[in-house]
């Protein structure tokens, strides 16, 4: 059964095209994915996130369950402050990745669409095996996640709250009042610009919310932002989508998350990833960029000098640069950065470049006209 | 929104559009096959000289979103490729019937074109 936003008919109104994701009819675009994409880049716009999934985790352990599930140390997050990691099987490749947000005594995490019961049964296999006193709540059917995203978000919740945005720090979370309705922000976000993560506990507040926003977002010219721009958008900056770069089993190691790996604890997965480390021959993502025509897509080969040396995860066109992009999981003897390698479009060989992340730098809306 | 049929032409179930002149047949997708695939930013179009049949895959048009196979609605030769769309590939979405034409193909077998629906029997597909 696919689930409706319940943001649907107020997006019917605003002339959104449906699609189907993870199980929900979300909108793909309202207007065009290229005009929705810039239109983030440079001036703000507002997403529908209520596919994703909300689960609290409460109880003397929550923070320990934490530790032991996921590659970060939960104790070092301190309150109000979240945190972006994965949660691993026994062989180290990830189920699915995620954000838990510090809230007092309890934890919250985010995870992907159609995710919360695998992830919630894994946790809760956990917590029965290792004796701990934590309760997991999958509450994904009553909250609603909006993001507000671009140089000009903070300006337009700015309007909504008396929270001081600009005590907000990246990746800070806490209670506030938006609109009259309480709800958990977080300096967060997807695309790569300056952006807040809105966690709200009822549909009823949502649309409310919704409306609010983008009647206070009018005077900096605000839209709705469908899914498809907010692929274009987390491609452009390398981040990573689950259904896409953890298909068919990826370690972080793979993934290039090393970053987010907090080696000094104990965690589900660690024996595996220190194997995988010191063996050292895993494919490892790699950013590439078409330099002349040709889209890259999900499930391309790629190839050098007729070898088979990896598989794109990852591809589209990306509308700030005007060309294709892709990530693509590479043998490690072939990602020089510079280098080129072949990705096999519909048979043919398309060169492609390999660039060091992300496509498009930070800020790139100045550089522009 | 409205989308266009334009009475003078040829249709495919594909949502291909057909105008034959003479012996040949200039081939483009419809108005509302653009408006489905939503900003188009490629069309890899056929070598000219390439025989194909009614139904092969003659050309590609991608969104940034999907890859769009479009079909053959006859057999023939490519005789003339829109090099125009090469850099303006959007062309096909502003407009469809026009500018945004994709492929001319020489008629190897007229009886295919009797085959094609009329503009009436295309609206009937919505």
């Amino acid at each position: 059964m696919v689930k409706k936003s319940p943001l649907y008919e107020v997006q019917k109104k605003l002339n959104a095209k449906f699609t189907e994701f993870a199980g929900f009819e979300m909108p793909l675009l309202f207007s065009s994915i290229k005009d929705e994409h810039l239109q983030v880049r440079k001036t703000v716009g507002l997403f529908d996130v209520s596919h994703m999934s909300n689960v609290w985790i409460t109880g003397p352990d929550a923070e320990r369950l934490l530790t032991l599930t996921t590659i970060e140390d939960a104790s070092r997050i301190g309150n109000n402050k979240s945190q972006y990691t994965t949660i691993l099987r026994d062989d180290g490749t990830i189920i699915d990745d995620t954000i838990f947000m510090h809230l007092d005594d309890k934890f919250m995490i985010i995870p992907n669409a159609g995710m919360d019961e695998i992830v919630t049964e894994w946790m809760q296999k956990q917590v029965k095996k290792h004796h701990l006193d934590a309760t997991i709540d999958n509450v994904s059917d009553q909250y609603v996640i909006l993001a507000v995203q671009g140089p000009k978000s903070k300006e337009v919740l700015q309007e909504l709250t008396d929270v001081d945005l600009s005590k907000v720090g990246f990746f800070a979370c806490q209670y506030a009042t938006i609109a009259g309705e309480t709800c958990i922000i977080s300096h967060t976000g997807y695309t790569g610009e300056l952006g807040y993560e809105l966690q709200i506990s009822s549909a009823e507040k949502a649309k409310k919310i919704f409306d609010k926003i983008l009647k206070s977002g009018k005077q900096f010219d605000i839209k709705p932002i469908g899914l498809g721009a907010r692929d274009t958008l987390r491609l452009e900056k390398c981040f990573l989508l689950a259904g896409n770069e953890f298909e068919g089993g990826r370690s972080p190691l793979e993934a290039i998350l090393s970053w987010a790996i907090n080696w000094d604890h104990d965690f589900i997965g660690k024996e595996a990833l220190l194997k995988q480390k010191e063996q050292g021959t895993y494919q490892r993502l790699t950013c590439l960029k078409v330099p002349g025509k040709g889209i890259p897509r999900h499930g391309n080969d790629v190839q050098k000098d007729g070898k088979a040396v990896g598989v794109v995860s990852s591809g589209t066109l990306s509308p700030c640069l005007n060309k294709g992009i892709a990530m693509a999981y590479v043998h490690p003897d072939y990602r020089g950065v510079g280098d080129t390698l072949d990705i096999m479009i519909r048979g043919k060989k398309v060169p492609a470049e390999i660039v060091k992340p992300p496509f498009v730098a930070k800020d790139w809306s100045t550089t522009q006209e | 929104m409205s989308e266009e049929v334009r009475d003078d032409l040829k249709y495919t179930t594909e949502h291909e559009w057909v105008r034959v002149k003479d012996h040949v047949a200039r081939v483009g997708i419809t108005d509302h096959a653009q408006h489905e695939l939503t900003d188009i930013v490629f069309a890899e179009l056929p070598e000219v000289g390439k025989d194909v049949k009614k139904g092969e895959e003659l050309c590609v048009v991608e969104s940034v979103k999907s890859v769009s196979e479009i079909y053959a609605p006859v057999s023939g030769k490519v005789v003339k490729i829109n090099d125009a769309l090469d850099d303006a590939p959007e062309t096909i979405n502003a407009s469809p019937y026009d500018d945004g034409w994709l492929v001319e193909l020489e008629i190897n077998n007229p009886d295919e074109v009797a085959q094609l629906l009329d503009a009436a029997g295309y609206k009937k597909l919505f």
